[in-house]
């Protein structure tokens, strides 16, 4: 994102403001002072401040795409590493449509292992995650690769207008699926995905270098002609 | 690294047997994001000590029963390599790590917002992989890098030095002989944006005067390793 350059980088501790604004993640305040909390780039507007963090977990928020891994079965559903703080909980009746919802059927629905597209339903006060697969779009994803990228980075990854996410699709011509917890999916031919996997890790390493998406797009060509 | 045994006098001509002046401090080196793995990492070189600390989380607490259901659970745990020391150290917790695990554990909590993750654990290791005295006060210094490199929110840098008494002088940061021969130790961490002390301990004995030349001599020791905590994150981060 191109506005990220020249926003100021603060760290723990460090003073942003004395007005009383409204807050956004990564600040706290304590008397009238505003801090930071975390290391980050500083995005503070006429009325709201926050900082947005360069490293870090993935904090799950209503609606977000994830993709998850299927850990195992719970009583009436299955137990979901979405790669945050707290386990996803995807319930029975969100995905196969029976009355029955016996362990064996749980199982053999969605087996330990399994990877799935879904989104975030509901964060309870209790910080359950409900996980849902009734959005469009969510699905079992099978075969393809999986990578796992730093989720601070995704909004770079996506663009502007998913800029940079629809130039790659559009350039290596595979499925890719990225989800909001910094996993990625990537289906299609094995070499060209291999160009996209190279293309992502450079997006990772490299988010703040101006000019990024005309670079990418450069490398994506030329190791797509040496094939 | 020789062993060298008790010396006659701990500062000639106004320098210590290492050359420096009585209120100067050791070169301080940290590196944030060295390692892959964990979440955040930082490796310290402050004089002859060498230390690498590693940090995991928010995640999910194992065993179930130790989680919180209002805060997250902050676990420390220090740990010396066996080629750490002149005679090996027999690997393994002891009584003086669990010691050390404990007051690391307990400098870093007033820091670290564990409110915001509650029924999650927050794992940070610290291994001293060369050690020439004030370990504690480099594991917590590399430990709050670590946790910062984590993005995990805290509201300030924790940075740790030790003040103590050797030859009869108050001296800043001492190193191993003055360390084992000295007569008084005094290592505190502050968090710099307050002055607020979450470590402060004291081994040897000093007179009501001393003691507070030495608090004031550590303080300012440790506002000068958060410079060096801040542009180690600044460096890797790249900011201006």
């Amino acid at each position: 994102m191109s506005e990220k350059i020249g926003r100021k980088f603060v760290l723990p501790g460090e003073l942003i403001s004395e007005e009383s604004i409204k807050l956004g993640e990564g600040v706290y305040k304590e008397g009238k002072k505003i801090y930071a909390s975390i290391m980050g780039l500083l995005d503070l507007k006429q009325n709201f401040v926050r900082v947005i963090p360069i490293t870090g977990k993935y904090v799950p928020h209503v609606n977000d795409y994830v993709i998850g891994m299927v850990n195992g079965t719970l009583f009436t559903g299955w137990d979901v590493d979405i790669n945050a703080a707290y386990n996803g909980i995807l319930n029975g009746r969100d995905y196969i449509n029976t009355f029955d919802l016996s362990q064996e059927k749980l199982v053999k629905a969605l087996p330990p292992g399994s990877v799935i597209l879904s989104s975030v339903r509901e964060i309870s006060p209790t910080k359950k995650v409900y996980i849902s697969m009734a959005d469009r779009g969510a699905r079992v994803l099978k075969g393809g690769r999986l990578l796992n990228i730093n989720p601070t980075k995704i909004p770079r990854l996506i663009g502007k207008k998913s800029s940079m996410i629809s130039m790659i699709k559009s350039e290596v011509k595979c499925t890719i699926i990225v989800g909001q917890n910094g996993r990625i999916w990537l289906d299609g031919k094995p070499e060209l995905v291999s160009i996209a996997v190279k293309a992502i890790e450079i997006i990772e390493k490299n988010t703040q270098m101006p000019g990024l998406t005309d670079h990418i797009k450069k490398i994506i060509i030329e190791q797509r002609e040496k094939l | 690294m020789k062993k060298i045994g008790q010396p006659k006098k701990f500062i000639v001509k106004g320098k210590r047997l290492d050359g420096r002046k009585p209120d100067e401090m050791r070169e301080v080196k940290i590196k944030a994001g060295v390692l892959e793995r964990p979440d955040g990492s930082a490796y310290l070189e402050w004089g002859g000590n060498k230390v690498l600390a590693a940090c995991y989380g928010p995640r999910e607490v194992h065993p179930r029963h130790l989680s919180m259901s209002h805060k997250a659970l902050l676990r420390c745990t220090y740990n010396m390599a066996p080629f750490s020391v002149n005679d090996r150290k027999r690997p393994g917790p002891d009584r003086r790590s669990t010691e050390i695990s404990k007051v690391t554990r307990q400098a870093l909590e007033p820091v670290v917002l564990t409110n915001l993750f509650p029924k999650t654990a927050i794992d940070v290791f610290i291994e001293i992989l060369q050690a020439n005295a004030g370990t504690r006060c480099t594991g917590i210094t590399a430990a709050s890098v670590a946790i910062a490199d984590a993005g995990i929110p805290m509201k300030d840098l924790i940075p740790a030095c030790a003040a103590g008494k050797v030859g009869g002088e108050i001296v800043l940061d001492m190193f191993d002989v003055e360390d084992n021969y000295g007569e008084a130790d005094l290592p505190i961490s502050i968090m710099p944006k307050t002055g607020d002390v979450s470590l402060l301990q004291m081994d040897g004995n000093f007179t009501e005067e001393e003691f507070k030349k030495a608090l004031n001599l550590a303080i300012n020791g440790c506002k000068e390793i958060h410079k060096v905590q801040v542009n180690a994150l600044k460096e890797k981060y790249g900011g201006n």
